[in-house]
């Protein structure tokens, strides 16, 4: 084993033509890079330069990981009450 | 015609951010912007498709729409697409090397969709900053809006400038 994979899967794997598995538990996490890069290139629409952008970057950031945090509250609460109520 | 047409130039950037992310920014001189562009395109772009394959995930016969949203950035899906083509197809009751499954599958198609449609995005800035001399378009909307309200509050103490009424409860 090489981490989570079998070696004679890393020695035959090609980048792109045979798919990664990715360590379990991590499909999760994932949001996060991909929200910063929607905050990054949202955030440079609006630049005029390239200084100057990580602090309105990571408030984009945060704003829409609080806004799909609550999103997903919100429709567990009403998963949750259907389940009650059915 | 000449080179400097608006329309050719804008559709020059176009092409370029389309072909490339960040280089419609990189030709109209905005560099620092171009490279954080091309990195928040490209990152999202390759680990999608390293993880998920470019048998199943660049390729229009086995999911039209991902592709429609991949071809935001033209030259990785192009490229994508070549390398897919090349590959044995495995029937399915076999489990091919070359296809993702769940969860892979799903964290792919998020990422390669989304990159297209951010690039999208980074063309259509492009666009509209070739054809308003670099700036952004909400730098000259909002520089529109201060016009038209230095406008109006100039206007306004004109309009109420002009001679105040008879003070009717005053004596004379």
């Amino acid at each position: 084993m090489i981490g989570w994979l079998p070696a004679a899967t890393v020695i035959a794997w090609a980048p792109f033509v045979n798919p990664l598995k990715l360590p379990p538990g991590t499909r999760l996490w994932l949001v996060l890079p991909l929200l910063l890069c929607v905050a990054v290139v949202y955030r440079v629409t609006r630049a005029q330069s390239a200084s100057g952008l990580i602090r309105p970057t990571l408030t984009t950031f945060m704003n829409i990981l609080i806004g799909m945090v609550l999103i997903a509250a919100g429709a567990y609460a009403a998963h949750e009450l259907v389940l009650r109520l059915a | 015609m000449s080179r400097t047409d608006p329309t050719i130039e804008v559709t020059r950037i176009g092409l370029l951010a389309w072909l490339l992310p960040g280089a419609g920014h990189y030709a109209l001189g905005q560099r620092g912007l171009a490279k954080i562009l091309f990195v928040a395109i490209s990152v999202p772009f390759v680990f999608g498709a390293l993880v998920g394959g470019v048998k199943e995930s660049i390729n229009p016969r086995a999911n039209g729409w991902l592709f429609v949203a991949e071809c935001g950035v033209g030259s990785y899906t192009f490229a994508g697409w070549m390398l897919a083509s090349r590959l044995p197809t495995i029937a399915p009751p076999t489990p091919s090397p070359y296809s993702s499954y769940y969860p892979e599958s799903d964290v792919a198609q998020i990422y390669l969709a989304t990159a297209g449609m951010l690039n999208l995005l980074a063309i259509l800035d492009a666009m509209a900053r070739a054809s308003g001399g670099g700036q952004a378009l909400f730098a000259r909307e909002a520089a529109r809006k201060r016009a038209a309200a230095e406008a109006r509050a100039a206007a306004a103490p004109a309009a109420s400038g002009s001679p105040s009424p008879p003070n009717a409860g005053g004596t004379a």
